[in-house]
């Protein structure tokens, strides 16, 4: 025990700085995990540790006032910040938060109030040890329950597929402003722990250098996993202290070694320290740290026919969609030209046109990805244009996408669960206490999933990675994801391209027996077969219009439909029987297209 | 009228050192955070060979340059092919030139030390002109005159060359590109090195002009490159070019407005302003992706 005492006051300044660069860690992970890139920890850091020490010193406030205070001033400087700057994506957001760092750190240069250059001093030293590990512990403790509960997947969704997340009714911005105010209240927390453990501040502690390894220690640490954070701030915290004890002397070696090492693990170690402390770990440990799969997963048993009567629904009566007059320019390119459209409940409409007609975009329109020009889009009679694509999910619109577009960081049952993200009931909260009802509430929306995938049968796979999926099953897997959220309508964005035709056929039964649980679908193909055989109607869509619809058989015999298809009208229909007999030469798409 | 000279000049260094950044942007999708290296080292390249080596001011600049494409080269090779085709490349590639950077910087500081050096007083022609009422040296004239012959020359280069022609076939679309038979790779490495001796430049004109090098001289002019190439829209030559101009004169006029204290905050006020009112930048195309 005196010895544990004795290494505490020795090294009590290392151990203390392990903790406080784990807890800004954590603030630059929680962006991290949401997909975005923040360089601005540092200034939120700094506005904490600034109007903590200022309420320390001038107005003499206790410690957990001026705590609470500093980390509510930095969680609001984020919200501020991230309402507009969370419009921008990737290097942009880095930048512009780049730039607020740099605002901030003049402004605290040139104010009186900050001290200017030279800072705050002396603050008081009110923070132990015992502070700074308790605000790591509880750091952890949230995201390690943050994880595997309806947010936790949410924001996942939303750094692997921003488009994908917000039509599986993701609020995308709410979900990013979220992200970026939890990491700056948590990055305020570090500021003010630091701000009155090590006494002093100065605009310079927190320039873009400290920006920089805040971002270090979180990618350092690995982003797979909360021990990252905790890992990489200890490891980037620990490397210089260890060069002072072997006696390498500051100046510029212990950058050039700090430097090589990070090109070392991001170049090597993609997982970064969390990936090679996982191989170190046995197998059991592993999973329970991962918190991520379920401890106890049933095995499916289900037919696919069995997981579909569960889910069957009455459909609703009337009609489900309707777009009248839909109209939509890309600069001069009329890609819908007065689109009338009533899509009935129950119904298996097929959309066919040839390339370029429309499809895409009419789904787009409906879905919200794109706004039409002009023209009315009814969903279960209330008007949706310029509606978000996560509102219009809420309306009962679920879709899959032409080239797939799967949470590939996901395993695929989360996939589903975040389909079903609209109906699943929100377990954050009663999780970090350990309240009961959130694990029978996770569980519920879990064998909700399994269901679905049953019904796709893909009940045997649920805990692989999407990633790991075939082509076919991909397709298959966005397809239960789109059920998950239950919704009135399903629309099939070209499933069967790609496929052979044994694959095509399966999917129209799965099609048929989607439709038989209450669910009305529409179809995009251009597999005609698939289309003429699983569709109770058929729309055809030609420069952006409307050319012919009805029955799957009146349709392919009209001539207009013919001729769109083939170019000429010598031929009798579009199912593939040409006047001499040959083989199909229309089924124009079943070959993957490249797109993008 | 001053003060028009010197925020011009001051730009035309920044737009410079932004091209080399817009340029591996534009071309390669990637933002390469050792660029700043490139620009200081460029600087002490020149500074050894015209002082240690006593070489003339044209060929250390020269080798300046020379020495910022090799750089660019190595800078590639260590930073970015390795990770190529890895699913969090552009992540990645951030993270590691970053660290490329850092020990870029710091082996500097062992080699040249951490002090301010400066070229002797008599190593520039003491020569001034004053036009319309302002004072212009000889140096300055030289300076701009080859910052502007070297983006007319980049321009030329991007546009009606071999290597451009390929350099904007990668920018549209690299897997076409490559099918369509175009050596990827070298179009690769060709873009980091004409970026980073476009970098080197930067740096010598600036140690030249200001008559300052420091290792830490490219930190400074990192974060306003990246104001410039924001402001002028991402991946744009003439967004630079125009960029950093802006900026130089902005600075310039701040300092006689409100005080240099909050000189440096004007590149990012600008930044922020561009950003909210149109992200794409002046010069910029938004780009649509169908789903």
């Amino acid at each position: 025990m005196g010895a544990l005492a004795e290494f505490l006051v020795r090294y009590d300044g290392v151990i203390a700085f392990v903790g406080i660069n784990g807890v800004l860690a954590f603030s630059m992970y929680a962006v991290l995990i949401a997909g975005q890139l923040s360089l601005a920890q540092a200034a939120f850091a700094s506005i904490a540790a600034y109007t903590s020490a200022i309420l320390t010193m001038q107005l003499g406030l206790p410690f957990p006032a001026v705590l609470i205070i500093g980390m509510i001033v930095a969680a609001g400087a984020a919200f501020v910040l991230g309402l507009p700057v969370l419009r921008l994506r990737g290097v942009f957001l880095a930048i512009a938060t780049i730039g607020f760092g740099e605002v901030v750190r003049i402004t605290a240069l040139n104010l009186d109030v900050t001290g200017g250059a030279i800072g705050l001093r002396p603050i008081p030293r009110v923070v132990g040890l015992w502070h700074i590990y308790l605000a790591l512990a509880l750091c952890a403790w949230l995201f390690f329950r943050m994880r595997p509960s309806k947010l936790g997947r949410g924001l996942a969704a939303l750094r692997d597929d921003e488009v994908a997340a917000r039509v599986m009714g993701v609020d995308t911005v709410r979900y990013k402003l979220f992200a970026f105010t939890l990491s700056g209240a948590l990055a305020g927390l570090g500021g003010v722990l630091f701000a009155h453990y090590a006494r002093f501040i100065s605009p310079g502690q927190f320039g873009f250098e400290r920006a920089v390894d805040i971002l270090l220690y979180a990618i350092v640490g690995g982003l797979g996993q909360w021990l990252g954070p905790i890992l990489g701030g200890g490891f980037l915290t620990l490397v210089p202290e260890l060069q002072r004890q072997v006696g390498i002397e500051a100046g510029w070696l212990r950058p050039v070694i700090n430097g090589l090492l990070l090109l070392g693990v991001i170049l090597f170690l993609p997982s970064g320290l969390v990936g090679v402390g996982r191989v170190l770990v046995p197998a059991g440990l592993r999973r329970r740290l991962d918190a991520t799969s379920p401890r106890a997963t049933p095995a499916v048993t289900t037919t696919p026919e069995a997981a579909a009567v569960e889910v069957s629904v009455r459909p609703p009566e009337g009609t489900v969609a309707t777009l009248s007059g839909v109209e939509k320019d890309f600069g001069g390119v009329k890609a819908l030209d007065g689109v009338d459209l009533t899509i009935g409940s129950g119904e298996i409409l097929g959309l066919i046109g040839p390339n370029g007609a429309g499809k895409t975009t009419l789904v787009n329109v409906l879905t919200g990805l794109a706004a039409p020009t002009e023209g009315a889009v009814e969903i279960g009679g209330s008007d949706v244009v310029g509606l978000s694509p996560d509102r219009i999910n809420g309306l009962g619109v679920g879709r899959t996408f032409q080239q797939t577009k799967l949470f590939e960081g996901l395993s695929v049952r989360e996939n589903v669960m975040v389909g079903g993200h609209r109906v699943a009931e929100g377990t954050l909260l009663p999780r970090l206490v350990g309240l009961p009802a959130a694990r029978s509430a996770e569980r519920m929306h879990r064998e909700r999933a399994d269901r679905y995938l049953a019904m796709v049968d893909l009940g045997d796979q649920a805990d692989q990675p999407a990633s790991a999926l075939s082509y076919g099953n991909r397709r298959r897997l966005e397809i239960a994801r789109a059920l998950c959220s239950e919704p009135r309508l399903l629309v099939l964005d070209e499933p069967a391209a790609g496929m052979n035709q044994v694959e095509a056929t399966d999917l129209g039964g799965l099609i048929r027996r989607v439709a038989a649980t209450g669910v009305t679908v529409l179809l995009i193909e251009h597999n005609v077969r698939l289309v003429m055989s699983a569709c109770t109607r058929v729309v055809v869509l030609n420069f952006g219009q409307v050319i012919a619809q009805g029955d799957p058989t009146t349709v392919s015999r009209d001539p207009e439909v013919v001729r769109a298809y083939l170019g000429t009208s010598d031929a009798t229909d579009v199912t593939g029987t040409t006047p001499d007999g040959g083989p199909d030469t229309n089924d124009v798409g079943t070959a993957p297209e490249e797109r993008e | 009228m001053q003060q028009l000279v010197n925020g011009v000049f001051l730009g035309s260094i920044y737009a410079l050192f932004a091209l080399g950044y817009t340029l591996v942007f534009g071309v390669l999708h990637q933002l390469n955070l050792a660029h700043q290296g490139v620009y200081m080292l460029g600087a002490f390249t020149g500074w050894v060979l015209a002082v240690s080596y006593d070489l003339p001011l044209w060929v250390a600049g020269l080798g300046a340059i020379v020495a910022g494409a090799l750089l660019g080269l190595l800078i590639e090779r260590i930073a970015f092919a390795p990770l190529r085709g890895r699913p969090d490349e552009h992540f990645a590639g951030l993270i590691s030139s970053i660290a490329l950077g850092i020990v870029l910087v710091a082996g500097a500081q062992g080699i040249f030390g951490p002090e301010t050096v400066r070229f002797p007083p008599d190593a520039f022609p003491g020569t001034r002109f004053v036009i319309a009422g302002a004072s212009i040296s000889l140096l300055q004239v030289v300076i701009l005159a080859i910052a502007v012959a070297m983006m007319v020359g980049l321009n030329w280069l991007v546009v009606s060359t071999r290597l451009g022609r390929a350099m904007r076939a990668v920018a549209e679309n690299e897997r076409a590109a490559r099918i369509l038979g175009v050596d990827v790779e070298r179009v690769t490495m060709a873009t980091y090195m004409l970026s980073s001796a476009l970098g080197a430049a930067a740096g010598i004109m600036f140690a030249l002009a200001f008559n300052s090098i420091r290792v830490e001289m490219g930190l400074a002019v990192e974060l306003k490159g990246l104001a410039v190439i924001i402001v002028g829209g991402l991946g744009s030559l003439p967004g630079a070019m125009v960029g950093g101009l802006l900026l130089g004169l902005a600075e310039v006029f701040s300092i006689v407005l409100i005080g240099s204290g909050w000189r440096d905050a004007v590149a990012f006020g600008l930044l922020f302003g561009v950003l909210f009112f149109r992200p794409q930048g002046l010069f910029g195309k938004l780009r649509v992706r169908e789903v």
